[in-house]
């Protein structure tokens, strides 16, 4: 085992050991936990033995274990992306619900409390809402 | 309205309805409760120059006007409201077509029987207005669309022309309204309509939204010729010509994530 190796597989079990912390601390879901340990364990498979992409790699069709990971690599940053993307869009929409919902809140009180001598109206307005 | 007796100011008759049908040379006044009846809307952001203007010409003749001021640093807000609309505030900016729906959403909670969506810049002009409440008023259809090509006096910059019907090409394929000026913010429409709105692209793309919701509710509609004044501050203030692919990217992708 090279020194590279064994930096990389101490990084995965102080990884896999604050996954089950967070685990067994209930601040993730279960399904979640066992995800992330099935990522680590991959991860700290192939970089203990190196071939094991390369046979991976070769069932699947590609040429090499490097280009496969490469592949797969973009292939969840692109999943991420798009799912950041939809969550941003989301928080987006949610924030104008409520700035909208204050900006129409905050209308009806001036109006109720009478404020502004600017903006004049007259009561048909809002017996036509009746 | 109220069940008063009505006076000659406020009597509708057909005739006065059918005066706003398709004679343009003459001015046209829409009988007041009508006029009443109607909230126009207005989205506003850094308009501060524009805006009181705007809304004094219209108040002239529409006394519910309402101004959905976008967050601008500015001192639109307070123009709005010194030239008697009334004003909603975005304390942040949301873009105009989440403004839109919270002038809407609010004309609606009060009651609105017509609305009119209208630009703050000065673009529009308040003669058309019969023209495109006048349909809704006597009943023959739901939406009125202004369009700025079915209008013989369009003074229309050339490449402003060009992505303009370029847009409506793309809302010919993207909904399947077939209109001559897909993003035209002059639109009248009834409570009927108005209640079947939701717009969720809070920026620009909400043109093609909004056209794409009338389609879907498949109330009656038209479009009615309009003019747009394109002066040195609309042209300034408006969209760019460059800004037409971002609107259509935040359509195409708004469409997939919904």
């Amino acid at each position: 085992m090279n020194t590279f190796q064994g930096a990389a597989l101490m990084v995965f079990s102080l990884l896999t050991a604050m996954t089950l912390s967070a685990g067994l601390r209930g601040l993730v879901r279960k399904r979640i936990v066992a995800v992330w340990l099935a990522i680590w364990t991959i991860g700290a498979l192939a970089i203990v033995w190196p071939r094991s992409t390369f046979l991976v790699a070769r069932w699947l069709g590609i040429g090499r274990g490097s280009d496969l990971l490469l592949y797969l690599s973009v292939l969840f940053m692109l999943v991420g992306f798009f799912y950041v993307y939809g969550r941003f869009r989301r928080l987006d929409r949610q924030i104008t619900v409520l700035v909208r919902r204050l900006a129409i809140e905050d209308a009806e009180r001036a109006e109720s409390e009478r404020i502004p001598p600017t903006t004049p109206r007259d009561a048909s307005w809002s017996q036509d809402a009746s | 309205m109220s069940t008063s007796e009505p006076t000659a100011l406020t009597q509708t008759t057909p005739a006065d309805l059918t005066a706003g049908a398709s004679d343009t040379s003459a001015p046209v006044v829409l009988p007041l409760d009508v006029r009443e009846r109607t909230a126009i809307v207005i989205a506003a952001f850094r308009e501060a120059r524009s805006i009181g203007l705007v809304v004094r010409e219209l108040r002239a003749l529409y006394p519910r006007v309402i101004v959905v001021d976008d967050g601008s640093p500015d001192a639109t807000a307070d123009e709005a409201a010194k030239a008697g609309a009334t004003v909603l505030r975005h304390f942040v900016n949301r873009g105009q077509g989440a403004a839109l729906q919270t002038g809407i959403s609010y004309a609606l909670a009060h009651g609105a029987e017509f609305l009119v969506t209208f630009d703050a810049d000065g673009q529009h002009d308040v003669a058309d207005l019969p023209a495109l409440i006048g349909p809704l008023a006597r009943g023959e259809v739901d939406i009125c669309l202004g369009s700025r090509f079915l209008d013989r006096r369009a003074e229309i910059p050339f490449f402003r022309r060009i992505v303009l019907k370029a847009a409506v090409l793309f809302t010919r394929v993207t909904s399947r309204m077939r209109l001559t000026d897909a993003h035209n913010g002059l639109r009248a429409f009834t409570r009927k309509a108005g209640l079947g709105i939701g717009l969720q692209l809070d920026r620009m793309a909400h043109a093609s939204e909004i056209v794409d919701q009338f389609y879907r509710s498949g109330l009656r509609y038209r479009e009615v010729p309009v003019r747009i004044r394109y002066t040195a501050y609309s042209l300034a203030k408006g969209q760019r010509n460059s800004a037409a692919l971002k609107v259509a990217f935040d359509y195409l992708i708004g469409r997939l994530t919904r």
